[in-house]
């Protein structure tokens, strides 16, 4: 028997990192994510976990840090403001090699934009989430099922690689309530603590340390470690999902929330004759490159960019991929205006209605 | 069969959580759904919308432009979302605070006024009960039997008396509904 | 006769911090006290960035180094999650009472149970002597060179004083280590301070006053006659809050 709820994106993410280990979480009231600190707040005390209500999403970022040091799952949320104010923190996590989980619930931008969702933060995700040139793993859920479902594993993947991962997702799906099965509790022992973790001294004859700073030749060797584990990501990690590709004449490409509107416009276009569909980036760092670049141009005659955000940030990646084999269209909406399925519908069948007419 | 609607009104009408109610009637039935918020700023009387999309298969996009049903508690949220109803959809009205005529001629109307039923029942927040009510009457989306047993159980420890008063709001709105649809076949 | 040797928690290297400069005094003298109280391998130093941040070189214990100003964030975050450790962070004045103001105030107000070892030498030491929030007034400084002027700077931050104001602390004082009596007095300050956070009080704060011979641009000699004559009137060493004090 399933454990089957009725519950928003954000609870959906709360529970579902307490199943999978999170014992410690730190942040800042902002919308649209607040659901997901308020539930945590009485939850993680329940599991003999730790919340605290930081001064600032700058000392939240830098309280998950300590903890994520002691080998405790740590856990950050916020929206775009706030992680552009956590982006120290995160970078420091990447220096360190400390695993830790942020979720960003986006909303409108840039400067305080507004409270509404947007899918404004593609850029800063996936591109520079704090200064140095670091990356990290950036997951993209596109219902409350599989943000509980990516963050469930997320902590597998920031152990493993020692790094910390990105949960994007936008504050309409944040919000939004639905069907969630929920996963099993993970059990974790302190056997399993990671042995670089600062947590026992006791017993362990070692010096135990963990620094951000390093010399010179130690950090170029690093960064250039880094770089293989960003190359590695691509071979192992990329999670996709292609829909409808076969004999497409054209693709969508869109994540999260436009996915959804998306795939409803691609439905009644096929219903319609039109042979479209769809690639849908989950991870969009790593982001899956091969999918577009192996598309069968000879046939594909046209890509959307989809977006709930104005101008499309996702297309330069769509572009190095494409090479100018087809044209790209971009259609999104901004500021906390909602795409919705017509609009959608409409602005593609504009385009490809029109040229096959 | 896949069914949208929109609740609207002002904060602390209790739009929300006539559309969480529905929406998780539907789930309580087998059904899929999908419930929207989308708040103003304000934490009172600012503007408030809820989007419930309810469907045999899993639901695709929970973001319809156009509803099947629009329910609207004022006058700004009937001026603002009036034209999101789809054509021979069903507008839903509170009666007690839409005074003007309504325009479209290609949608089905119901004015009720689910202010004053309510109170006669002896508690204003009963309206968002008449409520479903009369979209149970109306459309069948949702079943009367497994509503009320979910305010069974979400009133069993209240006040007695409590529990009697929102199921006569139910009945109250599900012969509105009925009455409505009635008219509809004839 | 009590032996005296090198605590284990002191890393067998050489000091690199600047000829006279206190900043080494002070972490012996946390060693030793870690030593005495039996926590060697129980310590945990969270390292800041400053001169301070030296410590990742010459700190034999564990320790986590931390980002500019957020040791009192990132101490928070270790000990939630291991309350049985002995957590300290040892802080410049830039890093505590510029960069980091928010963080120390809410972690002492929070009561954060950890011990905050705060040196203020009154200048940017590592990034070569610009005006710090405790920089004295017409003291010369790379960003103030005809003299500290609080008409458009302010005026030195008195932490032990701001931190005594909050309700959680539990123990906040000073003390100058250019003398023998305040070495000793430092010494019996953290001892208390790392003693009561192993009993579970609450949060505790220890300021030592200290120099910097190569940005004041003296020797350590003069250092420690300026302190005399300038710092310590201006700072005065002291007990300002002690919960366990009179009963």
């Amino acid at each position: 028997m399933g454990d089957k709820r009725f519950m928003k994106g954000n609870e959906a993410i709360a529970e579902a990192a307490v199943r999978g280990g999170c014992r410690f979480f730190a942040g800042y009231p902002i919308t649209p994510q607040n659901e997901i600190p308020e539930y945590l707040s009485w939850r993680l005390p329940e599991v003999g976990g730790a919340f605290v209500q930081g001064e600032s999403e700058v000392a939240s970022i830098n309280m998950v840090y300590g903890a994520a040091a002691m080998g405790t799952r740590a856990l950050t949320s916020s929206s775009g403001p706030g992680i552009s104010l956590k982006a120290e923190g995160i970078s420091y996590l990447a220096a360190a090699a400390l695993p830790a989980v942020i979720v960003n619930i986006s909303r409108g931008g840039p400067g305080l934009g507004s409270i509404q969702p947007a899918q404004s933060d593609y850029l800063q995700a996936t591109k520079a989430l704090g200064h140095g040139g670091f990356h990290a793993m950036v997951l993209a859920p596109n219902s409350a099922q599989e943000a509980a479902d990516l963050v469930y594993d997320a902590w597998e993947y920031a152990e493993r690689d020692r790094n910390p991962v990105l949960v994007l997702m936008d504050g309409c799906l944040g919000n939004i309530m639905e069907e969630v099965e929920l996963p099993p509790m993970k059990e974790l022992h302190d056997e399993d603590l990671p042995e670089w973790s600062l947590t026992r001294r006791n017993g362990r004859d070692w010096q135990g340390n963990i620094t951000p700073i390093y010399t010179e030749l130690i950090l170029e060797g690093l960064n250039a470690m880094a770089g293989e584990m960003y190359k590695a990501w691509e071979e192992d990690d990329v999670k996709v999902e292609e829909f409808m590709l076969d004999d497409a004449e054209y693709v969508v490409v869109a994540y999260g929330i436009a996915s959804r509107v998306s795939k409803e416009a691609i439905l009644k276009l096929r219903e319609e004759g039109v042979k479209i569909g769809m690639i849908r980036p989950i991870t969009l760092f790593p982001f899956p490159k091969k999918s577009i670049r192996n598309l069968d141009f000879t046939k594909v005659k046209g890509i959307f960019d989809i977006e709930m955000t104005v101008p499309a940030q996702m297309r330069e990646d769509i572009e190095l991929q494409v090479m100018d084999r087809c044209p790209i269209y971009e259609y999104g909406r901004s500021g906390g205006c909602l795409l919705d399925d017509d609009g959608v519908y409409d602005a593609i069948a504009e385009i490809v209605k029109g040229e096959d007419a | 069969m896949k069914q949208s609607f929109v609740f609207s009104g002002s904060g602390g009408q209790g739009i929300m959580s006539a559309g969480i109610t529905l929406a998780q009637t539907a789930i309580d039935m087998g059904k899929h759904a999908t419930y929207l918020p989308e708040y103003g700023p304000e934490q009172r009387g600012g503007s408030a919308k809820c989007t419930v999309v309810i469907s045999d298969d899993t639901i695709v996009s929970p973001l319809p432009k156009m509803c099947d049903h629009l329910i609207v508690m004022n006058e700004q949220a009937y001026a603002k979302f009036i034209d999101d109803l789809k054509p021979e959809g069903l507008l839903l009205a509170n009666e007690a605070r839409i005074k003007d005529e309504i325009e479209r001629d290609d949608v089905f109307c119901i004015k009720a006024n689910v202010d004053d039923i309510a109170q006669q029942l002896g508690n204003e927040k009963a309206a968002n009960v008449v409520l479903i009510g009369i979209l149970i009457g109306a459309t069948d989306v949702v079943s009367r039997e497994v509503f009320a047993k979910s305010l069974e159980e979400k009133f069993k420890d209240k006040k007695p008396g409590i529990l009697e008063m929102n199921l006569a709001a139910l009945e109250k709105g599900i012969a509105i509904g009925k009455a409505h649809k009635d008219e509809r076949k004839a | 006769m009590a032996e005296y040797k090198r605590s284990q928690l002191l890393a067998d290297s050489p000091s690199g911090y600047c000829p006279g400069c206190l900043h080494g005094l002070a972490t012996k003298l946390i060693a030793e006290v870690i030593d005495e109280l039996g926590q060697a391998d129980n310590s945990l130093n969270v390292i800041s960035v400053g001169c301070s941040a030296l410590n990742i070189l010459y700190w034999g214990g564990d320790f986590l180094s931390v980002a500019h100003g957020r040791a009192p964030a990132a101490a928070t975050g270790i000990k939630r999650v291991n309350p049985e450790r002995l957590v300290f962070a040892y802080q410049g004045d830039g890093d505590l009472a510029a960069i980091g103001l928010a963080e120390i105030m809410s972690a002492a107000n929070r009561g954060e149970n950890f011990t905050v070892i705060f040196a203020n030498n009154q200048t940017y030491g590592m990034t070569g002597g610009q005006m710090a929030p405790t920089t004295l007034i017409g003291q010369k400084t790379t960003t103030t060179v005809y003299g500290r002027d609080p008409a458009t700077t302010g005026y030195p931050l008195k932490m032990c004083e701001l931190i005594s104001t909050l309700e959680a602390p539990r123990f906040v004082a000073r003390y100058a280590l250019n003398s023998p009596k305040g070495v000793s007095d430092a010494r019996k300050g953290i001892k208390k301070a790392f003693q009561m956070q192993l009993d579970g009080k609450g949060f505790t704060f220890i300021e030592l006053l200290t120099n910097c011979p190569t940005n004041w641009k003296m020797t350590p000699l003069q250092t420690f006659d300026y302190m005399n004559s300038n710092t310590i009137p201006y700072f005065k060493p002291g007990v300002y809050k002690d919960t366990e004090a009179n009963g």
